[in-house]
């Protein structure tokens, strides 16, 4: 058995630093300490104590309130690249009597990944409070992103000493790629050839064309039944309408190729080729959806579910969280990635470096990562970022 | 939010204070004035709807401007002491100029610190009780300002950095609880509180070491005597009449009553019977030989200097005084003293050479308060002889008295005692065969005659601007033959210096004249403005006689020039500074010892006297009770019933007072909120065990809620209580009225919670 048992990892330790206004405080305090034993003037004497006796109620004080200060983080599922990300603090004061002032809280993250953009800060809480501050981040890269613990700091009441609180706690965001503002033409033009315009449904139940007739179920309208069947046959039968579809879109990310294999030009990253390329995905299907497309995605070299076509915001938010998990270090695998199905939607490609066009049908219309200048709306107002993933860079159709 | 509006506002003040706190350190009211409404105006310029501020570039400029009109002056001056005053004013100053630009974090941290620095800057310049007063409120500003200041400053950086990213982050939301303002002022409350005890802590406990006490101090310190035990006759300003009350004195006859008509008495406080012509001053050379140490009794009793108490007693005066402002070890006498009583048991020395009294209690923590004496106006040559004890140091002094190694005066003396002879009857100069008594009468008259035609023939002024020092004269000299005029130490010096010269033993006196009575009170009142230098004659073997050529009638013009109606009310305010002088400015290591001493020996006394006491009652309560032997038994039961009494209820009345709070039965009807106390208590206990273990329910977060958070951390807890907390669903809002049984079953259950908790804790932050 240990002589001492081991330091919980989870427990907060409460750290105490002198900031640089404290060691000029403090050797203002022994300037005022050699003029007072040297000038013997009780008056300095006085000021020299009440220097001291500041700096001990400034310990005094802070550690009072951060003792009994409990503090949770809230953090959200997800974020994107170029939009804000708001991470909650809970803060409760437990102390009876003592009130928290000037609590500022800071997330130990990687600023590589989440920049931050604004402090948490509470100017109070009273005892037996609970107060929410909001911290802004900016997504700097899409993925996951490890929160493993944070901060929460005092310099209250004379901001000679920082007290701080180091709260072990994990935590997790998946951030999604940047969604940029495409052409609103460009999936019109997509969608026109054979198989992703606009058509009726193989299915009944809308208000269009004839489409058959059915026997009659228990609250078909009154409208709809087939009033001369009825007459010549003397059965009950429902007509049913045709209805119209929104135009399908399927987006294939093509990544069969490994990133080091990829043909860059003088000064090009590999990697921000890919990223871009995921970048233009998104922003696809994010145009599909605002426009009611139904939409779905294929990944070519990575192993993922099979997506089928569908719209909404859930699916929509369950492509963009595969792309953000999307891992472009596991190895590259054969197959397109689409279904063997004989799915009738217009098909994307998007390419890293170069269009190949053996990865998908004749139909199919690519893109390549180095084309984004020219999908782009650049009349839309774009988010208040540019793109991190990288710099755009003249592109062309290999 | 209020308390971030208060910055500001807090900042000003201090900044206010400080201003006014250095201009009266230095005693400028020029100053005070203009450095002040500069920066009331700047106030309304700076916040005002205009918000207008200096230029950098002009500030700037001002600032140069501003330093080398102060440099200069300074190396005009020539003086090194004007160092800390020239550096304070060039702060106050720049202080001012801040005060005009525009306020960025950085101008603000700017300006606490050279307020800061303005009001140390200003403790090396004084320790009087009006900028002390001043020093305490600007450390109880600073303390306010400070923590408003970190809130001010914590804001200002969270909204800068949100506005840095250029509208991508939301600007900042305060995020604050309920009575944010209230609690930041009792917290300002507490921390001043807190630094005043700790600094008074630190100032009893600091080390003073003696050999390094300068005991003049800073300027302020000159002010707390009020008179000199030197003159220098070195100085070419204009004194100020400062009318700080420094005592009273009430001066009784024989029969107890008040002297009428009042005349001016004489205070003595120093003698000084050594002139340095180098230095151009006067010294006091005190007895080291024949100096007698009395203690006074602790009962207000009169303690003979060395006269039987027997000794004429229907020419014996009475003279009590009573401290204002004035805290000092010199016991001011009337000539001739022959007994003193105190207040309270104190050490005094008495010289029998010049009859002065010192306190010498240096192991007491404060200095005198009141002392009365017994004076013998006219005192007969036995009785001075038994003062003086007929000691050596007595013809000593005598022999002193004659010297003055100024020969150029010889002349002039002899010219003077020649025209007052034409005006003023004097008697002629005794021959060699003239015995000691015709001496000392002729002594007596032509000092007499001098004082009395210098009176006529010189100016009594406190200007001394216009005089310019005559490189190689004496300032007697030239007081004497070149401007005539001066105030009392110049007419004190020429009279003892004419009478030394013409070989008459005197002696300068300094001290204060009490020439302010009071019918109603019968009291003289005694100011700073009443110190006074007059002149002592010999008249007899052990005699000295008062002898002042300083005309009167200028004194009494300037006092009744000076009054003020702030003088009605200068009694309160000396009492204060007496206080303030005595406890604060005069605390040394002698009284940092005695105080040790003090708390080391006293407290072993103090527990002793108490248990002694406590014993003592309680016999006597035994005897009274007729309790017998076992008495101490009984009693202690006793006891022990009473405090169960008094504790007992206590408890229950917090107890009930927590659970009302957890259950949040304040609006509950009365019949109901009984029962709910009674029934539904387990929940408050149940929540109280969760605090304990670091899981807290937040008052936004339900029960219910609350059971499943626990369970996923801690799942047998969260099981317990979830079920604690559906029982307490049922009583509180269902209207179940519980089995007796089942306090029982939540007792048991309550002691699941604690095992469970106790055997899986949870995290304590990460709830």
């Amino acid at each position: 058995m240990a002589l001492f048992a081991a330091r919980d990892p989870d427990r907060p330790r409460y750290r105490t630093r002198f900031m640089r206004a404290g060691v000029v405080y403090v050797i203002a305090i022994l300037v005022m300490g050699i003029a007072s034993g040297a000038r013997p003037n009780n008056l300095i004497i006085w000021v020299f104590s009440a220097m001291i006796a500041a700096l001990l109620a400034s310990g005094v004080l802070s550690g009072l309130m951060m003792t009994p200060l409990r503090a949770t983080r809230i953090e959200p599922r997800r974020g994107r690249v170029g939009e804000p990300l708001l991470i909650r603090y809970e803060l409760t004061n437990r102390s009876r009597l003592i009130p928290s002032y000037d609590l500022t809280v800071t997330e130990a993250v990687d600023p590589k990944l989440l920049e931050p953009a604004g402090t948490a800060w509470a100017l109070h809480v009273g005892p037996g409070d609970t107060v929410h501050a909001e911290a802004v981040f900016r997504p700097v890269r899409r993925g996951a992103v490890q929160l493993k613990s944070f901060e929460v700091a005092t310099t209250f009441p004379f901001g000679l000493l920082r007290k701080i609180v180091h709260i072990p706690r994990s935590g997790d965001v998946l951030i999604h790629p940047e969604i940029l503002p495409l052409r609103a033409d460009l999936l019109a033009r997509v969608t026109s050839g054979a198989f992703g315009g606009q058509r009726l449904s193989a299915k009944g139940g809308g208000n269009d064309d004839f489409f058959g007739v059915r026997e009659y179920r228990s609250g078909d309208s009154i409208r709809s039944i087939a009033w001369k069947r009825l007459a010549g046959t003397g059965q009950i039968a429902t007509i049913e309408r045709g209805r119209a579809v929104p135009p399908r879109v399927r987006v294939l990310l093509d990544l069969r190729t490994p990133t080091a294999a990829l043909r860059t030009a003088p000064g090009e990253d590999a990697r921000t080729l890919e990223e871009r390329a995921i970048v233009i995905a998104a922003s696809t299907i994010a145009l599909a959806d605002r426009l009611g497309y139904e939409y779905a995605l294929s990944v070519a070299g990575l192993e993922i579910p099979v997506v089928a076509l569908r719209k909404g915001h859930f699916h929509r938010e369950k492509i963009m969280s595969l792309l953000a998990a999307l891992d472009l270090d596991a190895p590259r695998v054969a197959g397109n990635g689409l279904s063997a199905s004989d799915e009738r939607a217009a098909l994307v490609c998007v390419h890293a470096d170069r269009a190949d066009t053996a990865v998908a049908p004749e139909s199919a219309w690519h893109f390549t990562a180095r084309q984004i200048d020219a999908i782009l709306d650049q009349g839309a107002e774009r988010s208040a970022t540019e793109p991190a993933t990288a710099t755009p860079t003249a592109g062309g159709a290999a | 939010m209020t308390l971030l509006r208060q910055y500001r506002f807090a900042s000003f003040m201090l900044v206010i204070v400080s201003i006014i706190a250095f201009s009266i350190a230095t005693v400028d009211f020029l100053q005070l004035f203009l450095a002040v409404t500069l920066a009331m105006v700047s106030w309304y310029i700076t916040e005002g709807p205009r918000g207008r501020t200096l230029p950098h570039w002009l500030s700037n400029t001002i600032i140069v401007v501003l330093l080398a009109w102060i440099g200069l002056g300074f190396m005009r001056s020539g003086e090194l002491s004007g160092a800390v005053a020239a550096l304070g004013r060039f702060l106050l100053w720049l202080l001012i100029i801040k005060l005009y630009s525009r306020p960025t974090v950085h101008e603000e941290r700017q300006r606490l610190s050279l307020a800061t620095m303005l009001v140390i800057a200003g403790c090396l310049e004084s320790v009087q009780f009006a900028f002390g007063a001043l020093v305490v409120l600007y450390v109880a500003l600073a303390v306010w300002t400070a923590m408003l200041w970190r809130l001010h400053r914590s804001y200002e950086h969270g909204r800068s950095s949100r506005a840095a990213s250029q509208g991508f982050a939301p600007p900042l939301e305060i995020a604050f609880g309920r009575r944010a303002t209230p609690q930041f002022r009792g917290m300002t409350v507490t921390s001043v509180l807190f630094v005043f005890v700790a600094s008074a802590g630190v100032f009893l406990l600091f080390p003073r070491i003696p050999t390094m006490l300068d005991t003049r101090g800073p300027r302020g310190a000159r002010s707390v005597t009020g008179f000199s035990d030197e003159i220098s006759l070195r100085g070419g300003d204009r004194i100020s009449e400062s009318r700080r009350e420094l005592f009273v004195v009430r001066w009784l006859d024989p029969t107890r009553e008040p002297v009428l008509p009042a005349r001016p008495l004489l205070l003595r406080g120093a003698v000084l019977d050594r002139y340095d012509p180098a230095g151009e001053r006067w010294l006091s050379a005190r007895s080291v030989t024949g100096v007698r140490t009395i203690r006074t009794p602790t009962e207000e009793r009169f303690v003979s200097l060395g006269v039987a108490d027997g000794d004429a007693p229907g020419s014996v005066y009475t003279a009590e005084f009573e401290m204002r402002a004035l805290a000092t070890d010199v016991v001011f006498t009337l000539y001739a003293p022959v007994a003193l009583s105190t207040t309270d048991s104190r050490t005094i020395t008495f010289d029998p050479a010049t009859f002065l009294i010192r306190d010498a209690s240096s192991n007491r923590a404060s200095r005198y308060w009141s002392y009365a004496l017994r004076v013998q106006p006219q005192p007969s040559g036995s009785v001075l002889e038994d003062i003086s004890g007929g000691s050596s140091s007595a013809s000593a002094s005598a022999s002193r008295a004659l010297q003055m190694p100024v020969p150029e005066i010889r002349p002039v003396a002899e010219q003077i005692l020649a025209e007052a002879r034409k005006s003023v009857n004097m008697p002629a100069e005794p021959g060699p065969d003239a015995d000691e008594a015709q001496r000392f009468v002729y002594q007596r008259e032509v000092a007499r005659g001098i004082a009395d035609w210098m009176q006529r023939n010189f100016t009594y002024t406190t200007d001394l601007s216009s005089i310019v020092k005559v490189s190689g004269e004496d300032p007697i000299v030239s007081f004497l033959t070149r401007y005539r005029r001066g105030h009392c130490e110049y007419f004190a010096s020429g009279l003892c210096a004419v009478l030394r010269s013409l070989g008459i033993e005197s002696r300068i006196i300094t001290g204060y004249i009490a020439m302010e009575f009071d019918e109603a009170t019968g009291l003289y009142t005694v100011r700073e403005s009443n110190a006074h230098a007059w002149v002592e004659v010999r008249t007899g073997p052990y005699a000295w006689t008062a002898v002042d050529a300083t005309p009167e009638d200028s004194l009494r013009e300037l006092q009744e020039q000076n009054r003020s109606f702030a003088d009605n009310f200068r009694w309160l305010y000396g009492t204060i500074e007496f206080l303030w002088n005595s406890r604060v400015v005069s605390y040394d290591s002698t009284t940092q010892a005695a105080i040790a001493d003090r708390v080391q020996s006293g407290w072993r006394t103090t527990i002793g006297e108490w248990l002694t006491a406590l014993n003592d009652s309680l016999s006597a309560l035994t005897t009274r009770l007729s309790l017998g032997q076992a008495g101490g038994a009984w009693l202690a039961a006793i006891g022990v019933g009473v405090l169960t009494a008094v504790l007992a209820p206590t408890l229950l009345i917090l107890r009930q007072r927590r659970i009302r709070h957890a259950l949040k039965l304040d609006g509950v009807p009365r019949a109901r909120r009984r029962m709910l106390l009674r029934e539904a208590a387990f929940y408050a206990e149940a929540l109280s065990e969760l605090s304990r273990a670091g899981f807290a329910k937040p008052e936004h977060v339900t029960p219910r809620e609350h059971a499943r958070a626990l369970a996923e951390r801690n799942p047998d807890a969260g099981r317990v209580f979830a079920a604690v907390a559906e029982e307490f669903y049922r009583i509180r809002f269902g209207d179940w009225n519980p089995p007796a049984e089942h306090a029982d079953e939540m007792k048991s259950r309550m002691f699941a919670l604690r095992q469970a908790l106790r055997q899986n804790p949870v995290p304590k932050m990460a709830d």
